[in-house]
């Protein structure tokens, strides 16, 4: 084996390690019951591993409703944060007009607003309209909070796009929307998906306003794990490892356009 | 990822309509909101156990203070509520009279009089009203475990049930010669509740006040000794949440902590722990009560399963179930029946032997600060970490965290309350 070779290889280890050692520490945690935590040396292979803390987890009255929750509010608040930060972008991107720096700094302000402040004329507001304890409510307060990446992100997008080829589509027959729909969306997809990763995580692990807004219809971030910290070290890793599975199983469905996003195309 | 999100859309879509169409179907439930056995295990013995055999259908929701605060407040001004029952401690249900949300309960308690709540109990339960505003629910307080080989080095003439913070400094020092480990431990993590330990247990002791008191002389000297002590007790205490683990997993010898948060280590190894009071200083043995209540919401939407829940949570049955399950003792008259799991009786003992101690002081929980009991606790904490942490100089530190407590009695108006003297007016910090 060449210098080079040892080289690559032992990159890709520690690479591998960076991700991989955290995520088996979790694992050994979440398996090795109430007092493997505290066991030192760690054993390499959990030894009387039991999966008692992660089936406590699972069957936790309510924690299945919990569940769909979260993926609703997610996935709610992915379509809308693309639905409307998607044009919101291209118009940054591609109309000159008055005050579009100023915009662009205004639309962060939104996640500069403590949240805190809000909470009470919020909930108060989110009652009067009946949004109150819906997953679409928390799903509104998220999409307000993933917004200004959605816009920031989908802008910059959209400018690495040359508008010559939009304008190439139209000299072949296109209409304005055709043209979108055929020739920039499909070259800004890769894009587009890492905006629905960035909204979907931000509406999964966010705890305040879900926490706030819900009393039946509570998420899986504010029903369970908010309390995690409360909770023994054993519960806590289990806690940590269920969470990391549907975050890695999505990035993992969409792992393709992410690649491609980074110029790595067709793995 | 175009086809990804034409599936996802509809089905989320649907998802969302189904929610909103759904929402009204359990309305005949009454939601029960707590901010007491939070944690995951609790509330799902809360969940399953006690509630299981509960009238009617509960459905049981945690909230911290805070929000719990904002959302009683929140849900009586929009004029729509899901809440009918909040189970919290006494200090964290007298912010909710800032805007009256807790309903009047005479009637239920003169119908729950032959259940034998103390009187005491039931005049703090008025909130400063005419009528009761909550039936208490459960109490607890802190108290001490140590393994048993610890006991073997116990300094020469102590009594461990009646320990002084001297004689405790003193055993630390023997365990840490003996086995060349700092064995003693607090709840000092981000969610241990040292500050209770100071509040209700160190301060008192030694100065026999706690805001009043809290920069004199005593004080002084008090934080001289607990720094002396701090060099025997283990490091790795400002992580701790709760101290059944760390027992458990033989970290620490010696705890302090609420009985609730080391129940499952005397629950899982008996016949290793022994418990007993807090030390005492030169002012007495002082200890924090802490007692929750179940109060009715202004406007509850459902009135007689609130009270129906509440008739079953103060039978001496649930009483002593709750105490089996979680720590937290009867406030009705209940005898613990005598094949009381031993680690419970050992919790048990714990709590008598504080509450019944010749030389007790008690105290109690924060009264009147609202929202801002956090800032209180905070005054605390960080007169330990920069004194016993950081090394600053004492009288400097106490001196300038005072300002910071009388900022907070002057801005809530908060009289004092024990085991300071009364006061007219916000509580003095002398």
């Amino acid at each position: 084996m060449t210098a080079r070779r040892v080289l690559y290889v032992s990159g890709v280890l520690v690479l591998c390690a960076w991700v991989l050692v955290p995520i088996y520490l979790i694992a050994l945690g979440g398996l090795g019951g109430r007092l493997g935590v505290f066991r030192w040396p760690k054993e390499f292979l959990p030894t009387g591993a039991s999966v008692d803390a992660m089936l406590t987890f699972l069957q936790i009255e309510g924690v299945w409703n919990a569940a769909k929750n979260s993926v609703i509010a997610a996935g709610l608040t992915m379509v809308f944060s693309v639905v409307l930060g998607a044009p919101a972008g291209y118009a940054l991107a591609r109309f000159a007009f008055r005050g579009q720096d100023a915009y662009r700094l205004l639309v962060l302000l939104t996640r500069a607003f403590p949240l805190a402040i809000l909470a009470l004329p919020l909930t108060v507001t989110f009652i009067r309209v009946g949004l109150y304890d819906t997953p679409l409510g928390v799903a509104l307060v998220h999409t307000a909070l993933a917004l200004p990446f959605a816009v920031l992100v989908s802008a910059s997008l959209f400018m690495g796009i040359p508008r010559e080829y939009e304008e190439a589509a139209w000299v072949f027959g296109c209409s304005g929307p055709g043209a979108f729909l055929r020739i920039v969306l499909p070259l800004a997809l890769p894009g587009l998906a890492a905006t629905c990763i960035f909204a979907f995580v931000i509406s999964w692990n966010e705890v305040f306003a879900a926490s706030l807004l819900t009393v039946r219809e509570r998420t899986l971030t504010a029903y369970l794990l908010a309390v995690l910290a409360e909770s023994p070290p054993h519960f806590r890793y289990a806690g940590g490892l269920l969470l990391v599975v549907p975050s890695v199983v999505f990035i993992f469905a969409v792992r393709k356009y992410l690649f491609s996003l980074w110029g790595i195309t067709n793995r | 990822m175009r086809t990804n999100l034409r599936r996802l859309l509809p089905a989320a879509l649907l998802g969302g309509a189904a929610m909103l169409a759904g929402g009204g179907a359990i309305a005949q439930d009454t939601v029960f909101l707590s901010t007491q056995l939070r944690p995951v295990e609790e509330a799902t013995k809360m969940r399953q156990i006690i509630l299981r055999d509960a009238p009617g259908r509960v459905t049981y929701v945690v909230d911290e203070p805070a929000p719990m605060t904002t959302r009683m407040q929140a849900e009586l001004q929009g004029g729509s509520r899901t809440v009918s029952v909040v189970g919290a401690a006494h200090g964290e249900l007298l912010p909710l009279m800032d805007f009256d949300g807790l309903e009047p309960v005479g009637d239920l308690a003169a119908r729950l009089a032959d259940r034998g709540i103390p009187a005491p109990l039931m005049e703090s339960a008025k909130l400063g009203k005419d009528a009761p505003r909550y039936i208490p629910w459960m109490q607890a307080t802190y108290i001490m475990v140590a393994d048993k080989r610890a006991l073997a080095h116990l300094p020469a003439g102590a009594d461990v049930n009646a320990l002084t913070y001297a004689q405790l400094a003193q055993w630390g020092r023997n365990l840490q010669e003996r086995t060349g480990r700092r064995l003693i431990g607090f709840p000092g993590g981000p969610t241990g509740l040292m500050n209770r330990f100071f509040q209700g247990f160190l301060y008192p002791s030694y100065t026999g006040g706690l805001v009043t008191t809290f920069r004199s002389a005593e004080a002084e000297a008090m934080w001289a000794d607990f720094k002396a002590l701090w060099a025997t007790v283990n490091p790795s205490s400002t992580s701790y949440n709760f101290m059944q683990e760390p027992l458990m997993g033989e970290e620490v010898w010696v705890a302090f902590d609420h009985v609730a948060r080391v129940i499952e280590a005397l629950r899982t190894a008996p016949d290793r722990f022994v418990t007993f009071p807090a030390p005492a200083g030169p002012k007495g043995r002082g200890y924090m009560a802490v007692v929750a209540g179940l109060g009715i919401v202004k406007g509850a939407p459902n009135r007689a399963g609130a009270e129906a829940l509440i008739e079953y949570m103060t039978r001496p049955a649930t009483q002593v179930r709750v105490a089996a399950e979680f720590g937290f003792f009867p406030v009705v008259k209940a005898q613990l029946p005598a094949d009381l799991a031993p680690g419970v009786k050992l919790a048990a003992e714990g709590v008598d032997k504080t509450q019944t101690a010749r030389d007790a002081l008690v105290s109690l929980l924060p009264i009147g600060l609202g929202a801002r009991g956090g800032e209180f606790n905070k005054v605390f904490i960080d007169t330990f970490t920069r004194i016993v942490i950081r090394n600053e100089p004492i009288r400097a530190v106490l001196d300038a965290e005072a300002q910071n407590l009388r900022a907070i009695m002057t801005a809530t108006n908060a009289p004092c309350w024990a085991p300071d003297p009364a006061s007219t007016g916000a509580c003095p910090v002398n």
